[in-house]
């Protein structure tokens, strides 16, 4: 069981991840909706994994995982793409991203890779 | 699909009520084609020789297609390919048609000529409904000009169809400098190339996206059944950027927005894709390396 910090500007998104992740065992801890509130929820909660989209308003995704990366080196932050922003991922690697998730989601997906990533 | 189309041409000339219309959707999705109808619709069998045959297996324990190829009249290929055209839409349609007294038919084919006339559709275009393929039907309603333009469509069309309902009606799509809109969702991308993307609907009509897509029921277009459609638009465009990024062309997504009661003013074209969902108009709007003002 991991304590997750979901961060994605869509509700819908939120709402499947939500239930795929509880469904699965795993506790969600908080949920933001821009790189601005990601960073404050995660210095505040210290999730153990937290999902962070990339394309959002205000700061984006990768900003705000490089900010995090920078503030705990140890963070462990699993990126949530839509297909097509291979550019971004590479960044996202870059700054220290543990995995990715493609949108739209699937459940079998995203257990595999957040169980591999909370070992 | 064909029967959305045949079956609303049919309303249209009061050849049936529309709600006989409505059943006949409805029969189709559990309706298999029987061997004889699909023989006749095919030309390969005469209604005279599917009478027989029919009226032979009320005196003999056979199949259909085996005493046609005992009588001569089909050969065992042709009886294969009648078997795997059991579950083709169009002759789904004609089996509940025919099956509900509704038409028969040699009043299906006479029809059929005079709706292909009437939608100034060719011989290949009505094949294309028959058929059922999205990819078929797609360039019947949305002409090539610009190829980025066609592609992006296409995707979105048929991610519809995957993800929100396969049983969708296309409408000709059209070129506007300008579009008013009660509600819209939609998502900019930038890079190589410029694009915009959105689906708008009049009322409420966007629901028909919104619930499937957060598989939630939505009354109206509140901010979450518009975050529904802002996902899928994103999830559309995403897909559509990896296949560009495939070509070496890179775009990066906006965060989707969705807005009320505007107009869109575009440089050049935006194209219009009016798409039937459950008897309800969306439209999706592509606009490629143009400045969409909204307002």
């Amino acid at each position: 069981m991991s304590r997750i910090l979901m961060v994605d500007d869509s509700k819908t998104s939120r709402r499947i991840l939500r239930g795929i992740l509880e469904e699965n065992g795993h506790v969600i801890i908080g949920e933001a909706v821009n790189g601005v509130e990601a960073i404050e929820m995660f210095k505040s909660l210290h999730p153990d994994i937290t999902t962070m989209d990339i394309t959002m308003p205000v700061m984006d995704g990768l900003t705000a995982l490089k900010e995090i990366m920078e503030y705990d080196p140890n963070a462990k932050v699993v990126m949530v793409t839509a297909a097509g922003q291979k550019t971004k991922m590479i960044d996202a690697i870059k700054y220290g991203a543990s995995e990715f998730l493609t949108k739209p989601f699937e459940a079998a997906q995203i257990i595999e890779i957040i169980n591999k990533v909370s070992q | 699909m064909f029967g959305l189309y045949f079956g609303k041409y049919l309303v249209e000339i009061s050849k049936i009520s529309q709600e006989q219309y409505i059943d006949l959707i409805k029969q189709q999705k559990n309706t298999r084609a029987k061997l004889g109808v699909i023989a006749v619709a095919e030309k390969l069998l005469t209604t005279k020789q599917a009478e027989e045959i029919n009226n032979l297996q009320k005196i003999m324990d056979k199949r259909f297609g085996d005493i046609a190829i005992e009588k001569g009249y089909l050969l065992a290929e042709e009886v294969a390919h009648l078997l795997n055209l059991q579950g083709n839409p169009y002759l789904q349609f004609v089996q509940v048609c025919t099956d509900s007294n509704i038409l028969t038919l040699e009043e299906i084919v006479i029809l059929l000529e005079n709706f292909k006339a009437e939608y100034g559709l060719s011989d290949s275009d009505l094949d294309a409904l028959k058929s059922g393929d999205i990819d078929r039907i797609i360039p019947v309603f949305v002409t090539k000009n610009s190829s980025l333009c066609y592609d992006c469509i296409g995707l979105n069309i048929r991610n519809i169809v995957r993800f929100i309902n396969n049983n969708i009606m296309l409408k000709k799509a059209y070129a506007v400098k300008s579009y008013k809109y009660d509600a819209l969702s939609c998502q900019r991308m930038n890079g190589d190339h410029n694009l915009f993307v959105g689906f708008a609907g009049v009322g409420n009509n966007l629901v028909e996206i919104a619930g499937p897509f957060a598989r939630e029921n939505f009354d109206c277009m509140d901010e979450d059944a518009f975050d529904s459609v802002c996902e899928f638009i994103n999830c559309n465009n995403g897909l559509f950027a990896s296949e560009l990024s495939h070509n070496d062309i890179h775009i990066d997504m906006t965060p989707p927005l969705f807005y009320t009661n505007g107009k869109l003013a575009s440089e050049d074209d935006i194209c219009v894709v009016p798409i039937i969902i459950n008897d309800k108009q969306v439209d999706l709007l592509v606009a490629v390396d143009s400045i969409v003002d909204i307002a």
